[in-house]
Parts: structure tokens; C-alpha cells; sequence
């Protein structure tokens, strides 16, 4: 766990440099080039705030992220399973890397 | 279907007001004349009759003895994911409802027996992939067979006998964007229509009309620029992912052979284009045919009228969630549509505006809207960023939910829930979604927030429904998102979200009777009559996106309340 989330702090210098891009389609032949353009604010906006209230900061349909005790795996398994009648699963919509920038805005959420 | 012994005998003591021709021994086939009908007995399409009105005439139970309500029978469907949102039919004696993952029961109406059940086989890693899944709202009824939509984007019919699939028939390839059908179909003249889910994502949002003898597909609307008119008013090419659909049914009106229905609102939910929407923002323009009335034509699929309620929807306030009232007030033929804002639109048959009404109090999305034209005025159209001084009301929820109302005949007043809360959300300038894909398309950050300086509740009122005028209210400390019903019996049945049942009288609104059905309510309520006895059936099981909210907004029992069971609870005089 300690050594991705060493790596995802590496990655979140790539993704400082590259909001306010458009996301990709579902992933496919995913390049390193797909994961400069992954906004995770805007990935929140359009869909997972849906559930998860305030970016993620506040319990609403779904549980409150900001501060969650959760694992690392433990998110990453939720993300691409899903939960059954709770959360749709995204394993096909997001590749590891993705998910590793998820895992980095989720950890580094703060109240507005 | 069994022959009912001393039918005349049986029916004398039902107290209904109309005559009734005696009954065959075999059932007559569901048909339009007999939908139209209504059925005293029968509850033959989604919201009763085309009149849809959610209204049963029968007054065996009625406000003196209502007090001597008991359980008659229970089912339970299992594998009740999400709860139960469905609504149940009655034809001669037997009820068809269905319960998660379009799972379809055919129940003798007297003892709850199971005649046939069918479960399609559903494509779960798909249903795995969605948010609004795996429910569904019920059936309809025609021509000797039951038809059910799935939230893998097909279109079933069974015989109504045997349960045997008679076709199945694929109309969305629900892959590409994981949406399907969750509502209800409606059978009208040879042909069954359903229209798709599809605001929240970036498609546009078709309804179909199917062949009812064969399956096949007659025609396909899209709601989301389905005219070259309507391609104009969405500006760089936005109607391409522009949302839309029809996922709750409308009605048909026969003296016009036409078919009613609400869209769903587009895509992106929230715009950051400011004042300014016809010329800046995701999606320029006021977006048709979204949020809007469509009238159609039943056997071509061309539009016919429109009124778009809510013109650019920058706030998710779908058409698709209201009933269509077929009313006549003063000689004049009218429709009463609620939309999910809180605003009541009165149209005449050609959905000209006659009048505009408020049912909610905590609005201010708009100012108001005009009553003579249907104006939208003082819009709030958002730029990028917050939004919390004051918050957006109504909330992502509505003003008004899809749950349906109840107009009664006889008391002349439309029973119907408001939903009063607020939100504050952070717009974002998302980058336009340019090809259909798996992820929603919503625009914002958001979270729900109580109405400004007062709190967030729900209530039931009986109003005018052409006026709007307020004869009484009940108030709830949580929205009830559960159908309403009235009836001749001069009652109003209510099943609130945590999780009791109310009975009150029509005209006064005093509570008569209660119940505990064990866990909440969102699906639907109605009533047929047996063997000249008199049933109230009503699904509980809470577990929907809206009812998602409840637990970590209100607490209490929503904490412990299950999202994955259900059961059809059926009540009759002891």
C-alpha cells in the first residue's frame, strides 16, 4: 500500500500539469498520454458526485470519502466492482493509473 | 382465471356507485375500449385508466369502517435489490407486478397464489455497470399479454396466462451508455410504447412504439433534437450527447389517436453558461425536445404539439416524472401535468398553456413562471462555481418526484406530494462530452441543503387541480416518495418513506387508519376488487436513488432500513 501510494504522489505531478482537460472515452487502448488528461474534479462533477455529495466531501447516497478510513485496496476494489444495488462498477471505464489518481484526490480531500 | 361463483350476489354488496354489466365467466381480453373504461373492478394500465387519474371508484372500504383494515396476503418477489418501485395491474381477479430486475409475478388477487412467474435473464455485468438499476415500475396489460421493459434495453412480452415468452425484443444497445427502461410500458390500439432513461448521460434519449402482436419496432422518437426544428436549438453540435429519454409512460388520448408523454431533462444537468444560454455554454439553446410535452402520433411517431415546461433545463427538472391528468373543467378538455420542479402545468388537448401552478413552496430556480404563457421568469442560469447564498431549490430530488398523484371524481381534488429542500453545488465548466460513453454527464458538485431558513419536510395536499387552490395538507418530516391513491370510499391511502401506510379521509384530511408495512415505501399503491370483495395492494421496499439520500440526511430508522428487500403487502376488511 505505502509503495502505490508513493508512486500515485509521483503521478499527481503529472495530473497537476494537466487539468482542465478533457477525459477519455472508456478506457481501451489506454496510453500514458490518456492519464495527462484525466481530471479527477471534473470526473467528480460529472459522475461520481452523483452519489458522493460535495466532490466527495460530505455522506449523501453514498458514503463520505474525505478522511475515509479505507485502504487504498480497498477502494480500488470498490471502484472497479462496484457495490451490488449501491455502486456501479467502473473496471471497465478506468484503467490502474486512473484509479491511482482517483485514490490520490480522495486522499487529499479537503473541506471547501 | 377462475369462475367466480354468485357474481350478481357478490357484487350487490360491493357499494359501487354505476351499474355493473355481470361478468363472463372467462375474462374479456384487455383491450383499449376496456383501458379506456378504467375497470371498477380492474386497475388496467400504470396510473388506473388513460385518464390517469390513480383513482379507484370502488367504496366497499370506505372512511366508516377503513378502521377494520387488515392484511390479506403478502408476497414476497426476493432478489429485491434496490427495493420495490413498481406498480401493480389487476385484470378479472389476477395482479401482475414486478419486482427487481424486472422480475414478473402473476398472483391470484384473492389469496396472493402464485398462477406464473418470469425472471428474464438480465445481462449482470451490465446491470453491475449502472446507477439506476436494477429496478423497475411495473407492466402493462393488452391483447392477451403482459409487457415489461429491462434495464438491458429490451422490451419483453408474455402471455398472460402462462407467463411464456411470446417475443423479446432489443430496442437500445444499453453497452455504449448502460442505459435502458425502468419504467412502466403503455398499451394503446395494437401497440405498446417505452421510452428510455437518458438525462444524465450523453446520448438522446429515444421512445419507441412496438408492434404488440410481433415485437417489432414500429417507431423511434428522439427526444433530444428529434426534428430538424429541434437540431437548431442545440448549439456546437451539443444534441449529439444531449440526454433526454422518457422514462416514466404518458398516456393515450384516443379521440385523437395520440400518445402524451414527458422527456427527461439534457445533458450536462448544470450549465455554466450564465444568463447568456442561447448563445454560450455545453449546450446552447433551449435544448427540444427535452423537458418537455410531446404529443405524438400513435401510429407514425411524428409530432404532433409540444410545450417544453422548462426551456435550456439547467437544473434537472424533468417533464418525464408527471402523470397526465385527461381532465374536463367547464366544458373545456384539459391535461394537468405536474413537472418535477414543483410547478403543475394546465394545458387544453393541444398543449397550449391554460394555466400554471405552484405546489411547492421552496422555488426559486425561476421567479416565477406566467400562468397565461408558461414563461419562464427570473431564471437562475449558473456561471462556473458555487452555488449556496441562497442554495438551488428544489433539490436534485424535485419539487415533485415521479410517485404518482391521485385525482378523485368525487371530491374533485388532486391529491399529490411536494418535496420542500434545497441544494448548494459548485458548477463546473466540464468539457463537452462528445460521443456516447459509460459515465454520466452530470455538471456539478453538489449536496442537499435545507430550504433557507426552514427546514426540509414533504406533504401531501389536496388541491384544485386546475387552480391550484390548497383545500388541505399533511405534512411529513421526510418527503414520502411513494404513489398516492384515492378512492370512492372517500379515502386517500399514502404510503410514507418510513415505511407506514396512512389512510385519510379525502374531504378533510383527517388521518382514519395507519399501518407498519416494515420498511419504506417508493413504488405504487392501488386497488381491484375479487369476488366482490375489495383489496388495497402496495409494494414497500426502499433502496432507489432518491430514497439513497435518506440515510445519511435524516437518520433514524433510514439507518437500518434495508436497500435489498421488499414485498407486496395486500390489505381487505377483516
Amino acid at each position: 500500500m505505502r509503495l502505490k501510494y508513493c508512486a500515485a504522489v509521483f503521478l499527481r505531478a503529472v495530473l497537476v500539469a494537466s487539468l482542465g482537460y478533457a477525459m477519455p472515452a472508456p478506457a481501451q487502448a489506454q496510453t500514458p498520454e490518456d492519464l495527462a488528461n484525466f481530471d479527477v474534479n471534473q470526473l467528480f462533477a460529472s459522475t461520481c458526485g452523483f452519489c458522493h455529495s460535495d466532490g466527495g466531501r460530505d455522506a449523501g447516497k453514498g458514503p463520505q470519502l474525505m478522511g475515509t478510513q479505507r485502504s487504498d485496496e480497498f477502494m480500488r476494489e470498490r471502484i472497479k466492482n462496484g457495490k451490488q444495488g449501491a455502486m456501479p462498477a467502473f473496471g471497465a471505464s478506468f484503467n490502474e493509473q486512473q484509479i491511482d489518481a482517483i485514490i490520490i484526490y480522495i486522499r487529499d480531500l479537503k473541506p471547501r | 382465471m377462475t369462475k367466480r361463483p354468485s357474481c350478481l350476489v357478490s357484487l350487490a354488496s360491493v357499494a359501487i356507485a354505476v351499474a355493473l354489466p355481470a361478468p363472463t365467466a372467462s375474462a374479456q381480453a384487455v383491450d383499449t375500449a376496456r383501458i379506456e373504461a378504467g375497470g371498477q373492478n380492474d386497475w388496467l394500465t400504470n396510473h388506473g385508466s388513460y385518464k390517469s387519474f390513480n383513482y379507484s371508484p370502488l367504496s366497499q372500504i370506505n372512511a366508516s369502517n377503513v378502521g377494520n383494515l387488515g392484511v390479506a396476503w403478502i408476497h414476497i418477489p426476493g432478489k429485491s435489490t434496490r427495493g420495490l418501485q413498481s406498480t401493480p395491474l389487476v385484470a378479472d381477479g389476477v395482479l401482475y407486478y414486478t419486482g427487481s430486475y424486472s422480475r414478473v409475478f402473476a398472483l391470484k388477487g384473492d389469496t396472493g397464489e402464485v398462477l406464473w412467474s418470469y425472471f428474464p435473464e438480465l445481462d449482470e455485468a451490465l446491470v453491475a455497470r449502472q446507477t439506476h438499476s436494477p429496478y423497475n415500475r411495473g407492466v402493462a396489460i393488452g391483447e392477451g399479454k403482459v409487457y415489461v421493459g429491462t434495464v438491458d434495453g429490451r422490451l419483453i412480452a408474455l402471455d398472460m396466462k402462462t407467463g411464456k415468452v411470446a417475443w423479446d425484443t432489443k430496442l437500445i444497445d444499453s453497452q455504449k451508455l448502460t442505459v435502458g427502461f425502468t419504467g412502466a410500458p403503455l398499451y394503446a390500439k395494437n401497440t405498446v410504447i417505452i421510452g428510455s432513461q437518458g438525462g444524465e448521460w450523453p446520448g438522446r434519449g429515444p421512445i419507441f412504439a412496438v408492434d404488440a402482436a410481433t415485437g417489432k419496432k414500429k417507431w423511434e422518437f428522439l427526444t433530444v433534437a428529434g426534428t430538424d426544428d429541434a437540431q437548431k436549438t442545440w448549439g456546437n453540435d451539443s444534441w449529439r450527447t444531449g440526454g433526454g429519454g422518457g422514462w416514466m409512460p404518458g398516456t393515450y388520448d384516443s379521440e385523437t389517436n395520440t400518445i402524451l408523454w414527458g422527456t427527461a431533462n439534457p445533458a450536462p444537468l448544470y450549465d455554466w453558461s450564465g444568463a447568456d444560454f442561447k448563445t454560450q455554454g455545453a449546450r446552447p439553446g433551449d435544448n427540444l425536445y427535452t423537458t418537455s410535452v410531446i404529443a405524438l402520433d400513435l401510429d407514425s411517431g411524428k409530432l404532433k404539439s409540444y410545450h417544453q415546461e422548462l426551456p435550456h433545463d439547467a437544473w434537472d427538472f424533468d417533464s418525464a416524472v408527471g402523470e397526465f391528468l385527461m381532465l374536463e373543467r367547464d366544458g373545456q378538455k384539459l391535461v394537468v401535468h405536474p413537472n418535477k420542479s414543483g410547478f403543475v402545468f394546465v394545458y387544453d388537448r393541444n398543449l397550449a398553456v391554460k394555466n400554471v401552478w405552484r405546489m411547492v413552496q421552496n422555488i426559486n430556480f425561476v421567479k416565477d413562471i406566467d400562468p397565461k404563457t408558461g414563461e419562464l421568469i427570473g431564471r437562475r442560469d449558473f456561471t462556473a462555481g458555487k452555488v449556496e447564498s441562497p442554495p438551488l431549490c428544489p433539490y436534485i430530488g424535485g419539487g415533485i418526484s415521479w410517485n404518482s398523484g391521485s385525482y378523485n371524481p368525487k371530491t374533485g381534488l388532486y391529491y399529490k406530494i411536494g418535496q420542500e429542500w434545497c441544494m448548494t453545488l459548485e458548477v463546473q465548466k466540464t468539457t463537452p462530452v462528445v460521443a456516447p460513453q459509460v459515465q454520466l454527464n452530470i455538471g456539478a458538485d453538489f449536496k442537499m441543503a435545507p430550504p433557507p431558513g426552514g427546514e426540509i419536510y414533504g406533504h401531501l395536499d389536496a388541491r384544485d387541480p386546475v387552480t391550484g387552490a390548497k383545500k388541505w395538507e399533511v405534512r411529513f418530516p421526510e418527503p414520502p416518495i411513494a404513489s398516492v391513491l384515492s378512492t370512492g370510499g372517500n379515502l386517500v391511502f399514502l404510503p410514507d418513506a418510513r415505511g407506514t401506510i396512512h389512510a385519510y379521509d379525502a374531504d378533510s384530511g383527517a388521518e382514519l387508519w395507519s399501518h407498519s408495512d416494515g420498511t419504506g415505501h417508493q413504488g405504487g399503491i392501488v386497488s381491484y376488487a375479487v369476488g366482490g370483495k375489495q383489496y388495497i395492494a402496495v409494494t414497500a421496499g426502499f433502496g432507489g436513488m432518491l430514497s439513497d439520500d435518506y440515510a445519511a440526511n435524516f437518520g433514524g430508522v433510514f439507518k437500518s432500513m434495508p436497500r435489498d428487500d421488499g414485498a407486496l403487502i395486500v390489505y381487505s376488511l377483516k
